[in-house]
């Protein structure tokens, strides 16, 4: 404690030992602050929040400097949610003591946390939205705002009294009791709380007083408790059971039950399932239905894939199977093989080059392939014919015709520009007897080869043929055919 | 009988966050001890 007038330390005198200041006044005044302090102390201590502050606030009435009972009296209205009010003591408080002030810590740890900043200013905006809604009559909503306020911020104590108030005022003396609970439970001991308390507990035992007479005024009904509404259901009697018609009445009452039955319940039923079990097939109609159409649309993909494999088929066997492009080009190749490693062997590579066919080169062969094989043909094609005719004539000569006639084609392949070689192929057919396929070969010597003698020759053979339809006998004929044989 | 309308007469609106600065200064922060210490002031004045 400091002297008031030179802020000297005191000692236990009743005057300053500084300035020699009358102190006996001024020590008792800060001695009330101090008990004031204390009382106020041990009433927050149990939970007397008013009770507290109006201690707190003579405490500091006789000192304004106390700073613990400035900052507990902040506290004290934190805690019944006056947040504003407490702020003002603790910047007052960190105002007197700027250092080593806990105000300083209460001050950070709201100005901290900017989420519980702004609920608290909300709640106290709604309540006095709510304040307001009570002066313009608007009670109801004013307990909807509260009801906000009170469950976002249960220590708000103003605003559970008003709530508690509402409820009051609209006779809702449960609801009532139960806001002045919570009430009790932030400040046991306020006045208004207390007040509002026994006014509740008043009009709450008037009405249990009042059920159990007029429970008691009619004994032939029993009152119960469900949640907030109170059931009145009526005693059995035992002269119910026991009337003459009772029987009679139980009998007309299962009959006309049964025929309900019978006559509504039973055909809506058998209507119920009819139309649930058609609706049940037209279900499974749909479903199948849908796979009918679904099985047809597989069918039809099976069948194109189908096609399309054996198109692929073909095409694979005109390459790789009989007379395929592949085999065509193998016998080439092997062909130019033979050729390349023994020169002098024509019939090798004059049976290899005989089994192309010349279709397939003109029409088919790539460019690649016609080059190669017309460059085979230029080297030894006229060697073969000529091979071949030789002996084509000779065989003919021996009357060996079917040999004759073979080399005779092989020749004609080999070389196309000689009418020479057709003329006699055509003869050889002719001796053999097969005189249309000699017509015809002779009939293509005169188209190809007009300027040529021997299409003139062919012309006198098919002439004489005409003449002579049928051959009178085989010397006839052989000495005809022979004379038309020309040989180099 | 609690009179719905006295009572409401004692609620009054709570101070917002934006009006502490405002009722901070307007606080009588007069405690008995400056009353003491004018007290002696004056009675020493007038001894004077």
């Amino acid at each position: 404690m400091r002297c008031y007038q030179c802020g000297a330390e005191l000692s236990e005198k009743d005057f300053c030992t500084n300035c020699g200041a009358d102190v006996v006044i001024y020590k008792k005044i800060m001695h009330m602050s101090n008990r004031f302090y204390n009382e106020g102390l041990a009433k927050a201590n149990v939970r007397d929040l008013s009770g507290a502050i109006v201690n707190l606030r003579e405490a500091l009435k006789f000192n304004k400097n106390h700073i613990e009972a400035r900052n507990l009296l902040g506290l004290v209205y934190f805690e019944m949610g006056e947040t504003v009010a407490a702020l003002s003591e603790w910047v007052i408080s960190k105002n007197i003591r700027p250092q080593k002030n806990i105000a300083d810590d209460y001050i950070n740890d709201i100005q901290s946390n900017p989420a519980q900043q702004e609920m608290l200013d909300q709640t106290t905006r709604k309540y006095n939205q709510a304040l307001a809604y009570c002066n313009q009559d608007s009670n109801d909503l004013a307990v909807i705002q509260l009801k906000k306020v009170v469950s976002t911020y249960p220590r708000f104590l103003k605003a559970q009294q008003l709530l508690a108030l509402l409820y009051i005022q609209s006779e809702e003396w449960e609801k009532a009791r139960r806001v002045l609970n919570r009430c009790l439970r932030i400040d046991v001991n306020n006045t208004m709380t207390l007040r509002y308390i026994k006014e509740v507990d008043r009009m709450l035992e008037g009405d249990e007083a009042a059920a159990k007479k007029k429970k008691s005024a009619n004994p032939n009904s029993y009152t119960y408790q469900s949640g907030n509404e109170t059931i009145i259901q009526p005693r059995p009697t035992r002269e119910a059971f026991l009337g003459p018609n009772t029987l009679l009445n139980i009998v007309i009452g299962i009959v006309i039950g049964i025929a309900v039955c019978m006559f509504l319940i039973v055909p809506a039923r058998v209507q119920s399932a009819k139309s649930d079990l058609n609706d049940e097939l037209k279900q499974i109609s749909e479903n199948a239905d849908q796979k009918t159409a679904q099985i047809t649309e597989l069918e039809q993909q099976v069948s194109t894939l189908q096609d399309q494999n054996d198109k692929m088929n073909d095409q694979l066997n005109s390459y790789y199977g009989e007379g395929g492009a592949l085999q065509t080009v193998d016998a080439l190749l092997s062909t130019v093989t033979l050729y390349i490693e023994d020169k002098q062997d024509l019939t090798a590579v004059s049976d290899g080059l005989y089994a192309i066919d010349k279709d397939y080169v003109e029409n088919e062969a790539t460019d690649s392939y016609k080059e190669l094989y017309h460059a085979i043909m230029d080297q030894v094609g006229s060697d073969i014919a000529t091979q071949c005719f030789d002996t084509g004539v000779s065989l003919k000569n021996q009357g060996d015709y079917t040999s004759a006639i073979d080399k005779l084609e092989k020749a004609w392949y080999f070389d196309n520009t000689d009418p020479e070689i057709l003329y006699n192929l055509a003869a050889v057919y002719q001796s053999a007897g097969n005189m249309d396929k000699a017509n015809e070969l002779y009939n293509e010597l005169v188209s190809s080869f007009p300027d040529s003698e021997f299409a003139t020759m062919a012309e006198r053979n098919i002439a004489n043929a005409n003449t002579v339809s049928v051959p009178q006998s085989g010397e006839d004929e052989e000495t005809n055919t022979e004379d038309n044989v020309v040989s180099d | 009988m609690i009179n719905f309308e006295e009572e409401l007469k004692k609620f009054h609106p709570s101070l917002e966050i934006d009006q502490a600065e405002e009722a901070i200064y307007n606080q009588d922060l007069t405690d008995m001890a400056d009353l003491l210490v004018n007290i002696i002031r004056e009675s020493q004045e007038e001894e004077q």
